[in-house]
């Protein structure tokens, strides 16, 4: 019964939601006037990527501050999580109930939403020149900018690096490997020394491909790179991915405890072994720091050091670049209270909301200029914040940077490169007929 | 003497030709519409709820729809032809005809047994407790016995790889929601865990409607138990093995929340199947034309099921 239920359930979903669609976008067409004074009173909908400890109460508590200096105003929160948020967006999109505010990473994800018409032109508010725009880093509002227009608000920044148990190095004898062939070589000792070397969960796919595109912009040439994510500029025949592919399943075969078994372990495990002290490294956004050195972990602040995925020898690729990117927040272009939902981003985007966001427990390193200090954040956040700005280039996350259906031809050649079920080149291939298929 | 044979079941007879109305006992002109008023809202809600949405998604399978923008384009038969020559969809209603086949073992032929063997329990507590027990899992949302057992699975810290390893059965280890080779079966294990129970308990509700006299008759003959129960039990509960049948592979042609939780069709592909698929389709690659395509043809494939179901169960229909 739950089995027909389920699918009766994602029946009715999928065609109401398309069929109501319809109705939506016959009528919806309203373009939202953003910079017009905002009138104080009626409900704001958020779609936020915050549910669940330690990040639930943020947007809460900014609501009820909000509430209070409005009180005309209703601010209705939908949170929701890293991994519910991409279904609830696309419902929501799809039935034509956006709300006002909703979280968007960047790269093509948020250029669907600004293509279709979703997302409001925010240039004449947030613009690199306007008042607002002066207190965000530039590189920020660029990671939301599209044929010269801007369109998001970035709200934090992120990036991808190697955490690592300072004490299990120093038990070990081992130094920061500088260079792919000494971190495999580091992991020899980290197991002897009792440590699994590198936690790693990739149950969601995603998590695997995070590793792969920070190889690929180590092994492969920039511009290649940036042309093979469109389909239709796509060749993806560049040796650098094979050697990626390479080097992942390297890594994953010796220094990881779940070997090929790593696809039936959750990110959230791999996390946790590190906080419990029980693995060496776990390969994390800075967004995690401050979650696997919180209060109780075996892991503290003072223990836990940051390194980026060391380069490999002869990579043809930028050896500087960092994977990441800002994530932020799009205003419905079809929105009656658009004025309103640009006054709200700018009540969460003041220095003292910012300062708050960058600092535990939240941890998330806010884009806002000056808000991430050794003062408000921790070491780590701030190391890393740091690198991340001093990088080459920031090369947005291998799932969202791409077309669907390319992206999810690489994560299921990630899965079968771990698994071993597939060899690095027939991996390539699926992911060139996938890219063939989406022109 | 009284045999087996001797207890064959009787045909139901076949209504014959339906009695004709007199005219005295016709409903009135205002009765027959009072009538169809009273049956209007439940018909309004099912055209509106069940039949719209089938018919719009026959319409959307025949798209390419963009959820973005809005626009519609009309591709013709575009979306069933690549069904057609798209490994991951024969692999995921293969996957679906395998769910199939091991429910049909262990949840009609394995619980049929299991409950012969209940219902054999001369106490009827202890019968009484034993139902309860092996309905238990069935009681537990699929969501949660998922849940479960991906912590039962898990390679490093799960329940099973321990008790393995404890029992000196250290080679049989295995990452077994991690790999191509035992994902699958894996999850298939999880659900004949919770769905046993309850196909076992409906299996006893048909046994306890044998006539005790059967079984008796059969004793006296000296018949012993397992072919008492290929004579008695089986014939017997057949309208309900034949139901149950029907059932399974229709649930089996449905199942995507134990999937979702437990895998998400990984690794590489292996585990989807047709309603995960579907949803994949849709709601990550955005091709919602395409998934509507894939939803018509679970749609059809339990339409055939649900018809066989009919007629089975209607040819089938026994009384003692």
């Amino acid at each position: 019964m739950q089995k027909r239920d389920s699918l009766a359930a994602i029946a009715l979903v999928m065609a109401s939601a398309l069929g109501l669609s319809g109705c939506a976008n016959q009528s919806s067409t309203a373009v939202a006037n953003v910079g017009a004074e905002p009138e104080f009173s009626g409900t704001l909908s958020i779609l936020t990527k915050f549910a669940g400890d330690p990040l639930q109460p943020y947007f809460e508590d900014l609501a009820a501050e909000y509430t209070e200096l409005h009180p005309e105003v209703e601010v209705e929160l939908i949170q929701e999580t890293d991994q519910s948020i991409k279904d609830k967006t696309k419902t929501l999109t799809a039935s034509g109930a956006l709300p006002d505010i909703y979280f968007s990473w960047t790269g093509d994800w948020a250029e669907n939403f600004v293509t279709g018409g979703l997302a409001a032109d925010l240039t004449g508010v947030i613009g690199p020149d306007t008042e607002w725009g002066k207190t965000f880093g530039e590189a920020s509002l660029d990671a939301f900018k599209y044929n010269d227009k801007y369109f998001g608000v970035p709200l934090y920044n992120n990036g991808k690096f190697m955490g690592y148990n300072k004490a299990a190095f120093e038990e070990a004898g081992i130094e920061v490997p500088t260079s792919f062939d000494e971190l495999i070589e580091s992991c020899g000792p980290l197991r002897e020394a009792g440590f699994e070397p590198i936690a790693f969960g990739n149950k969601d796919g995603w998590p695997g491909l995070h590793y792969l595109q920070q190889l690929f912009a180590y092994n492969v040439p920039a511009e290649v790179l940036q042309a093979d994510f469109n389909p239709e500029s796509a060749k993806l025949d560049h040796e650098g991915y094979v050697a990626s592919l390479e080097q992942f399943k390297t890594l994953v075969d010796e220094c990881t405890d779940s070997g090929d078994g790593t696809n039936g372990v959750l990110y959230t495990t791999a996390q946790e072994a590190l906080a419990s002290g029980s693995a060496a490294m776990y390969y994390q956004e800075i967004l995690e720091f401050d979650t696997v050195t919180a209060e109780g972990n075996e892991l503290t602040g003072e223990n836990f050091g940051i390194f980026k995925l060391p380069v490999p020898a002869g990579a043809e690729g930028d050896p500087d670049a960092i994977e990441g990117a800002p994530e932020g927040y799009l205003i419905n272009a079809k929105s009656p209270r658009a004025a309103l939902a640009v006054d709200f981003m700018k009540f969460v985007t003041t220095a003292e909301s910012a300062k708050t966001l960058s600092s535990p427990p939240y941890g998330q390193p806010s884009t806002v200029l000056g808000a991430v200090t050794p003062e408000t954040s921790s070491v780590a956040v701030n190391e890393g914040i740091t690198q991340v700005n001093d990088a080459s280039q920031i090369v947005v996350w291998l799932d969202t940077v791409t077309v669907p259906e390319v992206a999810d031809a690489w994560l299921a050649g990630g899965e079968a490169i771990i698994s071993g079920s597939s060899t690095p080149e027939e991996v390539l291939e699926s992911v060139r007929n996938a890219s063939n298929s989406a022109k | 003497m009284l045999t087996v044979e001797g207890t064959r079941a009787k045909r139901v007879p076949r209504p014959h030709s339906p009695i004709r109305e007199s005219s005295s006992t016709r409903p009135s002109g205002i009765k027959r519409i009072l009538g169809f008023a009273w049956v209007l809202p439940a018909l309004v809600l099912l055209a509106v709820f069940v039949y719209l949405p089938l018919v719009q998604n026959l319409g959307f399978s025949f798209l390419e729809w963009d959820i973005y923008s809005g626009s519609q384009t009309f591709v013709g038969a575009e979306n069933y032809i690549k069904l057609s020559s798209d490994p991951i969809f024969w692999s995921a209603l293969g996957n679906n005809a395998l769910y199939a086949g091991v429910s049909i073992v262990f949840q009609v032929c394995g619980a049929l047994a299991l409950a012969a063997l209940i219902e054999s329990v001369r106490r009827e507590r202890w019968r009484r407790a034993l139902r309860a027990v092996y309905f238990i899992p069935s009681a537990i949302s699929l969501t949660v016995a998922g849940l479960l057992f991906y912590f039962i699975y898990e390679p490093n810290l799960g329940l099973l790889n321990y008790v393995l390893s404890g029992v000196g059965l250290d080679a049989l280890t295995q990452p077994w929601l991690g790999q191509e080779s035992t994902a699958m079966m894996a999850v298939i294990a999880m659900s004949q865990w919770q769905g046993f129970g309850y196909s076992t308990l409906l299996f006893a509700v048909a046994i306890q409607r044998i006539p005790s006299e059967l079984y008796e008759a059969a004793s006296i003959d000296g018949i012993g138990v397992i072919r008492r129960f290929f004579t008695v039990t089986v014939p017997l509960v057949r309208e309900m093995t034949g139901l149950m049948t029907i059932v399974t592979i229709s649930g089996a042609f449905q199942v995507f929340n134990e999937v979702m939780v437990m895998t998400s069709g990984g690794p590489n592909n292996s585990t989807q199947v047709l309603a995960t698929w579907l949803y994949r389709s849709g709601f990550v690659r955005n091709d919602f034309g395409y998934a509507a395509a894939i939803a018509m043809v679970i749609f059809l494939v339990t339409l055939i099921i649900a018809l066989a179901q009919l007629w089975i169960t209607h040819r089938r229909r026994v009384e003692w």
